[in-house]
């Protein structure tokens, strides 16, 4: 990696003092999983100066529950959010998501800041310098999307415009479900933004001298059933392909509460109100899972490439909202909307670890 | 010209870790023989350090080949910069045999017993992956084997033999 000034931040306030003094050409680094990918590729047109270190900032690990909110600090590793039994019994989606992301030796070091603040896996954005990069587009200030007539596989079929990146963050579908919020620092004071939010299709909702210190969950009343599906080519490292959390509450069989939110198909994450509110009054039932997926989707325009992932979503949605774990789907249920553009194997995964559920793989090629 | 007087210049930084129980001193600076700030942890332990046994081949945190322990637990050494490991204790493959007696660690053996490599290039990553679990949770079931794993790619397709020597050392075979 080419040079920088490093420097360790005690506080949240020496952190944000120094990205205010450096006038956009510091970043933060929490776990450094995405911030070493940008140093590395270089695929942005400027080359930060510093690099300040916040992992030295203490007591910004914690996963706690008062009155009105479940709080996690920024800085809160996801293996351990992943592992946290609060998290397990009360906030399902929130650590199956966690487990979901990357590879063990990542989570290990990834931080929820870092995961909700991460840059977007356009691989045009992505393009590595030492390769010829980087390529210019609408999201860095200058050109048309290239992937509107490129290669849009992995791009939005919802709310796209000018850019089409997808929201690549796992816990950010988790937190969207629960209504969440972030508590962001800057030299001027605190502010909240909802998680829903937080994501527009050219960048996230932080200015360049802000930092996210706490996530707020708003208490759940009562656990309600809740469920997080990620579809993805391989089981263990890959970014989703599309994901879908869902969480339903039922009285006398009839849905009290049901909330959607889906992730990868957008700049943000999605949350289906047309199908939530067709749900609640409703009873669960495949048929009205089957319904409120498909109102879901209804607004989906997808790119040249991409109408598979409508199919997918639905097939996630429905499933969700049932409680069903599994997320595997025929080929070719997929191939009817995309014929060539998987590759070889579909695996899916449905993100709980060991011991609490199986995984379910599926290895059918397809031609 | 004479350059300029030694107490003239900042005090040379520190960064101090232990690497496979041995207490290293690093100077941070822009010298040949300093540790830049923008080293990773994997440059550090293979050019300034010699310890080649921890292998890089991505560079960018996708393939676990250069994986080792930091204070217990698995992370990867091309993802962590070396002046953030103060303070830390870093464990590479070259840590794990017995120090005296030379006496491999029992996954490294049992990798030679169950031909668990072919071209052995992801096989440190492999066993540092495999040795954090195995400090956590000394009977894995082949489940959580797998899922330790799951973020060390392997090219010559030697995951079966690699699970059956951990499942080996667990006490268990596969
Ligand atoms: C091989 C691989 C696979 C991956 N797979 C997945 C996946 O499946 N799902 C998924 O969601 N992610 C995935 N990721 C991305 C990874 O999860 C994220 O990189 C990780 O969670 C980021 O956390 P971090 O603490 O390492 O962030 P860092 O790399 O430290 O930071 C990321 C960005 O956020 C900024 N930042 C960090 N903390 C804060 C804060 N508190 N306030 C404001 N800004 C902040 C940094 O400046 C930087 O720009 C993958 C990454 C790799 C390398
Ligand atoms: S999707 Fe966004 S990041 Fe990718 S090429 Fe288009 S504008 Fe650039
Ligand atoms: S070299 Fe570090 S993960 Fe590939
Ligand atoms: S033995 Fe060759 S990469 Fe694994």
């Amino acid at each position: 990696m080419r040079p920088f000034t490093h420097i360790n931040a005690r506080t949240v306030k020496q952190a944000v003092t120094a990205l205010a003094q450096q006038n956009g050409a510091a970043r933060l680094n929490a776990g450094g999983t995405d911030l070493f990918g940008l140093l590395k590729d270089e695929y942005l047109p400027a080359y930060p100066d510093m690099i300040v270190n916040i992992k030295t900032i203490a007591g910004l690990n914690y996963i706690k529950e008062d009155k009105n909110f479940l709080r996690i600090g920024a800085l809160t590793r996801l293996a351990d959010i992943s592992k946290s039994s609060l998290l397990r019994q009360r906030y399902a989606v929130l650590a199956d998501a966690a487990h979901s992301v990357a590879t063990p030796q990542i989570r290990n070091v990834a931080t929820l800041g870092g995961n909700l603040c991460q840059d977007v896996r356009c691989c045009y954005y992505r393009y590595p310098r030492h390769i010829g990069g980087p390529i210019q587009c609408a999201r860095k200030g200058s050109g048309a999307c290239l992937a509107v007539t490129g290669d849009n596989r992995n791009h939005a079929i919802l709310g796209g415009k000018r850019c089409f990146a997808v929201c690549p963050s796992d816990t950010a579908v988790a937190l969207t479900l629960y209504d969440a919020r972030l508590l962001v620092v800057g030299p001027g004071g605190e502010r909240q933004i909802a998680v829903g939010d937080f994501y527009t299709p050219l960048k996230n909702g932080l200015r360049s001298d802000e930092m996210v210190r706490e996530i707020q969950i708003p208490r759940l009343p009562e656990v309600p059933q809740q469920t997080f599906l990620k579809f993805t080519l391989r089981k263990p490292i890959d970014f989703a392909v599309v994901s879908v959390a869902a969480l339903v509450s039922q009285a006398t069989g009839i849905c009290t509460e049901a909330r959607i939110a889906l992730g990868a198909v957008a700049p943000g994450i999605v949350r289906a109100d047309a199908a939530e509110k067709f749900l609640r009054g409703r009873p669960l039932t495949a048929e009205t899972a089957a319904q409120a997926a498909e109102l879901a989707l209804a607004d989906a325009r997808p790119l040249s490439r991409n109408a598979y992932k409508i199919n997918i979503a639905t097939a996630l949605v429905t499933r969700a909202l049932l409680g069903q774990k599994e997320c595997e789907i025929p080929p070719d249920e997929v191939k009817a909307y995309n014929p060539t553009e998987l590759s070889t194997f579909h695996r899916c995964s449905s993100s709980t670890p060991p011991g609490y559920a199986t995984v379910v793989e599926s290895g059918t090629a397809t031609p | 010209m004479a350059t300029a007087p030694a107490e003239k210049r900042p005090p040379a930084k520190h960064v101090s870790l232990v690497v496979n129980g041995r207490a290293v001193e690093l100077e941070i600076g822009s010298q040949p023989h300093q540790i830049s700030p923008s080293h990773t942890l994997a440059h550090t332990l293979r050019e300034t350090l010699g310890l080649t046994g921890t292998k890089v081949t991505c560079d960018n945190g996708a393939c676990g080949t250069c994986t080792v322990l930091m204070d217990g637990a698995a992370i990867l050494s091309c993802m962590t910069l070396t002046v953030e490991c103060h303070g830390r204790s870093i464990i590479s493959i070259e840590g794990l045999a017995d120090g005296k007696t030379g006496k491999l660690d029992p996954l490294q053996q049992s990798f030679i017993d169950h031909t668990a490599f072919q071209c052995g290039f992801c096989t440190p990553g492999m066993i540092m992956s495999a040795k954090s679990l195995l400090l956590e949770n000394p009977s894995p079931v082949e489940d959580e084997v797998k899922e330790a794993l799951s973020g060390n790619f392997c090219r010559c397709i030697s995951h079966y033999q690699v699970l059956r020597a951990v499942m080996a050392v667990a006490g268990k075979e596969a």
